[in-house]
């Protein structure tokens, strides 16, 4: 389950952030542009779900011991990098819906064409949401950039690990794949 | 008891010639649609609840007046996204006006059916005037009118605030009827 979870809301990081970066870079038929921003909403509100859901089992489960052989030093950066991809994990998502309450154009949200899904409250019905707009797009903006940092420094960890420490930390991310010897 | 029915049938003799020129739409006959332009892309819609008063006798198309009543509320897409902005405060703002009406009084024979009514339509309790073209059939107790008509939305302040410029949606809008009416 955490297993799954993890995969899931990974891609879902991935695919988020380089249509994030296309739609706020790339010069985009409007047309395309806007069923872009569309489908942005609907794959970072189903993220949060599933961010929900890691959080409480998170919270109901004990994770896997890290590795023996790793420095104080490392399991405190470790720590604090899966701390702060938690804070991102959950900031990204709420902060994007802050940014859909407080756009002038008042889009309703209809997740996947399908499922309606409510703006906040208050942010919504705000007198001049120009203002707002501009806020949130600069807080969703820059904490993606971070979060892209944030999102290297752990997969890059994970490599090392893998490929230079050659221990299990990676490998037991992938469900049934035997242990290292 | 006695003097009621007495009281409606001098009633029904007194409005005999006023209902000659009456007719009663059929709404299963009847359409009312609109068409624009979101992004580029063209959207078609139906407005599903409506109704028309009418009051047309051929010998005399000066006399005639129609009196449309449009539940703004009632305007479909088929996307609900665009459903749901629709009767928002930014568009038709439905909740403040409920109802968009087209009056008017007169049809000016433009050769053979073709015709032209002059009257108002509001919208958002913004009341322009409006010439509306439209063809003519009456066969037997039926007539048929047929019409169509390029607005400019933003004259009745369809699309507020951002949406007050044509970047997303287009300011022109169709709108494209066919009424039929029994006698």
């Amino acid at each position: 389950m955490a297993i799954t979870l993890h995969w899931v809301i990974a891609l879902g990081i991935l695919v988020q952030i380089a249509m994030g970066l296309a739609m706020a870079h790339l010069s985009i038929p409007i047309h395309l542009k806007f069923q872009l921003y569309q489908l942005h909403k609907s794959i970072g509100i189903t993220v949060l779900f599933a961010v929900a859901l890691r959080v409480l089992w998170r919270l109901t489960h004990r994770p896997p011991a890290l590795p023996e052989a790793m420095p104080v030093l490392e399991r405190r950066a470790a720590a604090g990098t899966h701390f702060l991809l938690y804070f991102f994990m959950l900031a990204m998502p709420l902060t994007g819906w802050a940014l859909v309450s407080v756009s002038p154009y008042n889009i309703p949200t209809v997740l996947y064409g399908l499922i309606p899904w409510p703006d906040l409250p208050i942010l919504s019905t705000l007198s001049d949401k120009h203002a707002a707009d501009a806020v949130m797009t600069f807080i969703h903006s820059w904490l993606a950039y971070i979060l892209i940092g944030v999102f290297a420094l752990h997969a890059a960890a994970a490599l090392r690990h893998h490929f230079w420490l050659r221990d299990d930390t990676l490998r037991r991310m992938f469900w049934r794949l035997p242990r290292r010897p | 008891m006695k003097s009621a029915l007495a009281f409606l049938a001098l009633a029904t003799i007194a409005a005999g010639p006023a209902m000659a020129a009456g007719w009663t739409m059929q709404p299963a006959k009847s359409s009312l649609g609109f068409s624009g332009v979101q992004t580029g892309t063209p959207f078609t819609g139906q407005f599903t609840q409506w109704s028309a008063q009418i009051s047309y006798d051929p010998a005399n198309p000066a006399a005639a007046s129609v009196k449309i009543t449009i539940n703004t509320a009632s305007a479909k897409t088929g996307d609900s996204q665009r459903d749901t902005a629709m009767p928002d405060g930014d568009w038709f703002d439905s909740a403040a006006f409920p109802q968009a009406v087209f009056q008017s009084t007169g049809f000016t024979p433009q050769g053979g059916d073709k015709f032209v009514t002059n009257g108002t339509l509001t919208i958002r309790g913004v009341t322009q005037k409006l010439a509306l073209p439209f063809t003519l059939d009456v066969s037997g107790n039926q007539a048929v009118a047929k019409g169509q008509i390029t607005l400019l939305r933003t004259a009745y302040g369809v699309g507020q605030g951002d949406w007050s410029t044509g970047d997303w949606v287009a300011l022109n809008a169709g709108v494209n009827f066919t009424l039929t009416a029994t006698k």
